[in-house]
């Protein structure tokens, strides 16, 4: 190797560690960042010498009341809530979306591309727009205050089979030869789909769970409004947030750190295991698992 | 272990296209019919509409005398290799073979048993833990081979199943589907734009063009008798070479004239005209590159020609020439005989002469492109 291209190569590689670090300084800036309201809600919700807002952040004194406190509420109900509905629905909701994609990826039938073309101008209009009708609605059917978690369940559920855009997509990459020599081979549609499409869709099938579980655990408009007003009728947003108001505040600030942290358990647990296949779901389309 | 009747059978896709036209055949049992064509005649839709993974638009198909038209491939009970193998992923080779039977809940030691005896048959046995990414093509074709085999399906459906394999594979593959036709005696329709596959494999060939059957015969027969200039041009390698000429008769005899050379016919093919009350007519002549003699010196019956390009293939040569009115005409000639001033001659623009008796002549009709004397 000459002198010269030698001394380029010094270069270009000076140059690769220069931007990379600059790269990994960014992104460490960037996830301090974004992980501060984390660890200060944890480090809040052990504070024990003051149930209110302070100026500060580390605790002066640390203990678990606020945990212990938190189970003398009705807090457990709305955990469970919110639990139920989350879990119902995501089970739901994922059994939908995936026979949904399938259908649509793999029947052809008459009014497919309009049904298509109609459920993706649907899901432009704000689910809000619904809610006062759906409120009707729930009401009629006895299904809201106490009875808000069937009430949100079926809201939830309802419109699931519109989100098929992602696993019908991925879908689309599997070839249809090999449903085709699965049928040959004796397979029914529903055998197809079970052993050969969604094994071969692990990512998707993953990524559609977490969201169909995230929405639910997450929400608070709907919650909110099905609740209306009801203590054992509300999610954990719902309970959570109404301590935030003036008159309990001081009393429920570390309550609601604390609740924060048991609410966000579950999801960073089922994200920490499940994060490699979330990543290829969410790009899935390019990369073929 | 069946056969397979179709009658009138009919595909028009969603975009209108008719892939197929009233499509008549009947297979028998333990036959092992090849379709041939070219791209896009409608081959592969036929054999789907065999498997059932396309809709039959019109007509009838039956299996062992039982009209299946609107049964599932499910419950058809045929085996199908892919072109493209279709082997699933995430399964192991073993498992890839042995899915049809699980889902018919085989026990599992018959599974076992018919797995790995399929497996050694094919020469797949170290393979079988592996999954299919990790095997090579032709170990590929061979797991979708062994797929369809453990079934024991009464029809035996391949299409293309040699295409995406190299020239040595493939004919190593296509001497192992002859044996392995031999062992498993059932039904085969197998699908191939390749003459050489069809001729090599085939009981009988169906010739089609754009859905159209051409001709069903014998490999022998559709290479003696085709019964028009498509079926002519398209079996055989290297292609028929065809010339015009004028067909004169004169009482109850024939005789082909072209470049000034006049051919008498023979008795048969004399008779066979006569009773078509064929008379003189322009014809299309079509002669088989190793049915003509070259000579070196001019006959009376010889056709002048200059050289123009020269092939060696070891035991033989290809001559390209061309005659007086420009027609190209491809002839094969046996090294074996040639002295070494006739070597010699053999080289572009050198004048030679062809001929060829009456009975390797093809005669069609320019219009209709039917054959004369033939079908
Ligand atoms: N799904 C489809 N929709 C519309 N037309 C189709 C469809 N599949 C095939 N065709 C058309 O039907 C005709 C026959 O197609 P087919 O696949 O049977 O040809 P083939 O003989 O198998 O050709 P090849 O040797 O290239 O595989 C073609 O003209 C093709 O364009
Ligand atoms: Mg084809």
């Amino acid at each position: 190797m000459s002198e010269a291209t030698a001394k380029r190569h010094m270069g270009l590689r000076a140059s690769r560690a220069v931007s990379n670090t600059f790269i990994h300084v960014l992104l460490i800036v960037i996830s301090i960042i974004w992980l501060i309201p984390f660890v200060c809600i944890v480090l809040q919700s052990f504070r024990v010498e003051n149930t209110g807002p302070v100026g500060y952040i580390i605790p002066h004194q640390w203990g678990t009341d606020n945990y212990t406190r938190l189970f003398q509420t009705d807090f457990p109900r709305w955990y469970t809530n919110t639990f139920i509905a989350a879990l119902v629905t995501a089970v739901l909701q994922t059994v939908i979306v995936l026979c949904m994609s399938y259908t649509l990826s793999r029947f052809r039938f008459k009014m497919r591309q309009p049904l298509m073309r109609f459920m993706l101008i649907l899901g432009m209009f704000p689910g809000m727009l619904t809610m006062i009708i759906l409120y009707r609605v729930l009401k009629d059917l006895g299904l809201t205050q106490a009875n808000a978690v069937p009430g949100l369940i079926l809201v939830y559920v309802a419109s699931s089979g519109m989100g098929y855009y992602v696993s019908k997509g991925f879908f689309d990459t599997i070839p249809m030869s090999l449903d085709e020599a699965a049928r040959v081979d004796g397979a029914t549609r529903a055998k197809i789909l079970y052993k050969i499409i969604l094994p071969l869709s692990k990512p998707i099938v993953i990524y559609t769970v977490l969201t169909a579980f995230m929405g639910p655990w997450g929400d608070y408009v709907f919650a909110r409004y099905i609740a209306f007003g009801t203590s054992a009728g509300k999610n954990v947003a719902v309970g959570l947030y109404d301590w935030l108001n003036k008159d309990q505040i001081s009393n429920s600030y570390t309550m609601f750190c604390a609740g924060g942290v048991l609410v966000a358990l579950p999801v960073t647990i089922l994200f920490l295991f499940l994060q490699k296949y979330y990543v290829e779901g969410v790009t899935g389309g390019a990369v073929k698992g | 272990m069946a056969s397979v009747k179709l009658t009138d059978v009919k595909k028009v896709y969603d975009n209108k296209v008719t892939a197929v036209h009233d499509f008549n055949l009947e297979i028998q049992d333990k036959e092992f019919i090849v379709f041939v064509g070219p791209s896009g005649c409608g081959k592969s839709t036929t054999l789907r509409m065999i498997a059932g993974l396309e809709d039959i638009s019109g007509g009838t198909l039956e299996i062992d005398g039982q009209v299946v038209n609107d049964l599932q491939p499910k419950d058809r009970d045929i085996a199908m290799v892919f072109q493209n193998y279709a082997l699933y992923p995430h399964m192991t080779v073993y498992d890839n073979i042995a899915f049809s039977l699980r889902l018919k809940k085989v026990p599992e030691d018959e599974v076992y048993e018919r797995v790995t005896n399929a497996a050694q048959i094919l020469g797949i046995t170290e393979y079988l833990t592996r999954k299919p990414r990790a095997l090579s093509g032709g170990q590929r074709q061979r797991v979708a081979i062994g797929r369809a085999m453990v079934r024991n399906a009464k029809v035996f459906l391949m299409d293309e199943p040699l295409s995406n394999l190299d020239a040595k594979l493939r004919n190593q593959m296509r001497a192992e589907i002859i044996q392995l036709r031999q062992k498993l005696e059932t039904t085969f329709i197998y699908v191939t734009h390749d003459q050489t596959e069809a001729m090599t494999l085939g009981d009988r060939i169906v010739i089609m063009r754009d859905g159209i059957i051409e001709q069903v015969g014998t490999p022998q027969e559709v290479f003696d008798t085709p019964v028009n200039l498509f079926v002519a041009g398209f079996i055989g390698s290297p292609q028929m070479n065809f010339l015009k000429a004028s067909l004169i008769r004169t009482g109850d005899s024939f005789s082909v004239s072209l470049l000034g050379v006049n051919l008498a016919l023979n008795p048969d093919q004399n008779e066979v005209l006569t009773r078509k009350g064929i008379g003189s007519q322009e014809v299309i002549l079509g002669i088989r590159p190793e049915h003509t003699a070259v000579l070196f010196e001019p006959d009376q019956n010889a056709i002048e020609c200059t050289i123009d390009v020269y092939e060696m293939m070891g035991s033989e040569l290809h001559l390209h020439l061309t005659d007086q009115n420009s027609d190209r005409i491809i002839v094969r000639l046996p090294t074996i005989d040639l002295t070494r001033e006739q070597r010699q001659h053999l080289s572009f623009g050198n004048r030679l002469f062809i001929s060829f008796p009456a009975k390797v002549m093809h005669l069609f009709d320019p219009e209709t492109e039917k054959s004369l004397i033939d079908g």
